[in-house]
């Protein structure tokens, strides 16, 4: 394989100030916020006004619940994440999630180009369907069914019933394509910055206890993670002393180590401490950088 | 699948060098191997992990083969006969590598694009609850440019039948079969290196001489799809094209030449992966461990676990 250099491009002096902006995140599951939430806290920070798009319900991530019950406390816990991060609204599909394959794409895809058209986001944030690695599919069919909508969500011809009532077409400025860092290929640049999003850092330092407070508000599905966790370890003969007892202590530890973790890794080779990493398509997306100049 | 095995073999030869060297993988400690694949072949073929399912018997696995397609379209006698003739020649293939069994889904073979991918990923969810293997083996869903559809889908199934398998809220019904929930530990995914980017393997498994003879009998073993009449003469009429010459061939009959070339192209093939390990054979894979989902607590992990207390 043919290693290109690393094109590291510098997060803040390309992306737009999000003073004033709408912002739609769409998330497959409960893993946006391990992912974006230190990003969104920052654009939140800075006035920007977010709504976060729920796909699928999160009915499988927890420990001895059913998947109602599951499906509740986690409806109910990722509002109160989205809360602590300065999220205004959020709106939930309900579908089940680990079943998001059954769901046509274009079902998603409309339902996403309806609210790009009734909220006329300047941002968009969506899992990177282009991300190889991540053993949970979901963040595929969503990502893939987001940025769909991105695109086809300014051409008069899509949803021509909603068109009649008002829904006009809108161009969304800016796409944030998040994922969790297990594709070892993912930082490598694209041929070209246009139509091709580029790796970026996005400096969390200051806002990582905010992100953190957000992430332990997900106590359902930190729960399961940590019981699962505890119990692969106990198969190969393991044991994290942390996770003798699991209570809230526990889990509250192992999230904020989870997320130091992520958040160091993300880091690794740029000026930051603590970041979360994006393919970034902004101005540069459409337009080449030789007409800029 | 069917294999353009002469150019393969040729061409072979310049494809894959300048790669990067592979790190050498141990095989992790554990009792069950299970295998999941659309195709009779497809625990061997040309880019295949036949010497790996041996090696992994050979350290005391039990190893199962799943063949999720029914290969109607592989090989010339129809496709009900097709059939009964690969499933076969997949039981003379898995025996040759040690393994236990073939659990047969059947689906139609290369018409696995629309099938119910859910409906496909519940059987494996089942198969690994009822195996409850410490390792999976299938293909990378992450290849690019893979053209079968069988493979994708079986691969895309598999990679979430091997995670969900151990939730409680998945496919809560199997367990009013006395089954449990069951993670299994490492997953390994193959792909070709030489297609688009290729396959990205994070690490190589040795092989010795014993498990590439295995190898080299088990894909020989599915008769119905890599001998064919006239194998000899069509191979060296296209040896003479290039200006070239086996002299092995001029005396092999046709089922000797196809095995011939077999043989060659899986020793050839388990040479140069073992090349770029630093060894005498080996083959390439993407490994998951079982954590590997956890990105950010690997190091918290590393640095804090400790060996349980044993019972
Ligand atoms: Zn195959």
């Amino acid at each position: 394989m043919i290693r290109r250099r690393f094109l590291q491009i510098a997060g803040a002096p390309l992306m737009g100030a999000a003073a004033g902006k709408t912002m739609l995140v769409v998330a497959a599951d409960a893993g946006w916020l391990e992912c974006a939430g230190g990003t969104i806290a920052k654009m939140t920070g800075e006035g920007a006004h977010a709504i976060l798009v729920r796909v699928g319900n999160d009915e499988k991530e927890s420990w001895g619940l059913t998947p109602e019950e599951t499906a509740l406390r986690n409806r109910k816990e990722s509002e109160a994440a989205a809360r602590l991060l300065g999220i205004q609204e959020v709106i939930s599909f309900g579908y089940r999630s680990s079943e998001l394959r059954d769901v046509p794409h274009t079902t998603i895809r409309d339902r996403l180009i309806f609210l790009i058209r009734h909220h006329r986001p300047a941002i968009l944030m969506f899992p990177n369907p282009h991300a190889e690695h991540d053993r949970n599919l979901d963040r595929y069919y969503v990502g893939a069914a987001a940025e769909d909508a991105w695109h086809c969500a300014r051409f008069q011809n899509f949803l021509p019933a909603p068109s009649h009532g008002g829904l006009a077409p809108h161009i969304v400025s800016e796409a944030y394509y998040y994922s969790s860092p297990v594709d070892p290929r993912r930082r490598e640049p694209e041929s070209s910055s246009t139509f091709v999003p580029q790796p970026i850092r996005v400096d969390i330092a200051e806002l990582f206890a905010r992100k953190l407070r957000a992430a332990q508000a997900l106590r359902t599905v930190n729960r399961g993670t940590a019981m699962r966790l505890k119990q692969s370890l106990e198969a190969a003969g393991r044991r994290l002393p942390l996770l003798d007892t699991v209570n809230d202590r526990a889990v509250d530890k192992l999230v904020e180590e989870n997320l130091r973790g992520l958040a160091a890794m993300c880091a690794a080779g740029s000026p930051y401490k603590l970041a979360e990493e994006f393919r970034y398509a902004g101005i540069e997306y459409g337009l080449p950088t030789k007409y800029l100049r | 699948m069917r294999l353009c095995l002469l150019l393969g073999i040729v061409s072979g030869i310049l494809i894959g060098q300048g790669q990067n060297r592979f790190p050498l993988g141990e095989i992790p400690p554990g009792k069950i191997l299970l295998v999941a694949q659309p195709h009779h072949d497809d625990h061997t073929t040309d880019y295949g992990m036949g010497g790996v399912i041996a090696r992994f018997v050979e350290h005391g696995y039990k190893a199962y083969y799943i063949r999720a397609s029914n290969d109607e379209k592989d090989g010339a006698n129809g496709y009900p006969r097709n059939d009964i003739i690969n499933l076969k020649e997949t039981w003379n293939g898995i025996r040759i590598l040690g393994m236990e069994d073939v659990i047969s889904l059947n689906w139609r073979n290369d018409f696995m694009n629309p099938i119910p991918l859910n409906e496909l990923r519940e059987q494996l969810i089942f198969l690994i609850r009822k195996y409850r293997p410490d390792v999976v083996l299938g293909h990378n869903p992450w290849e690019h440019y893979q053209k079968n559809p069988d493979h994708r889908n079986v691969a895309r199934a598999l990679v979430e039948a091997y995670w969900l398998a151990g939730y409680d809220t998945v496919h809560p019904e199997h367990f009013k079969l006395g089954m449990k929930p069951h993670a299994a530990g490492h997953f390994y995914g193959k792909g070709r290196l030489d297609w688009g980017l290729g396959q990205i393997s994070n690490v190589a498994l040795e092989l010795n001489d014993s498990q590439v003879r295995k190898k080299e009998r088990a894909i020989a073993a599915h008769r119905n799809v890599y001998h064919n009449p006239g194998a000899r003469r069509a191979m060296q009429a296209r040896l003479a094209a290039m200006g070239m010459h086996v002299p092995e061939l001029d005396a092999a009959n046709d089922d000797d030449a196809s095995d011939l070339i077999l043989h060659w192209w899986m020793n050839w093939i388990s040479r140069d992966i073992g090349g770029k390990a630093g060894v005498a054979y080996a083959e390439d894979l993407y490994y998951m461990d079982p954590q590997y989902h956890l990105p950010g607590l690997k190091a918290y992990i590393d640095a804090n676990a400790r060996k349980a207390p044993s019972e």
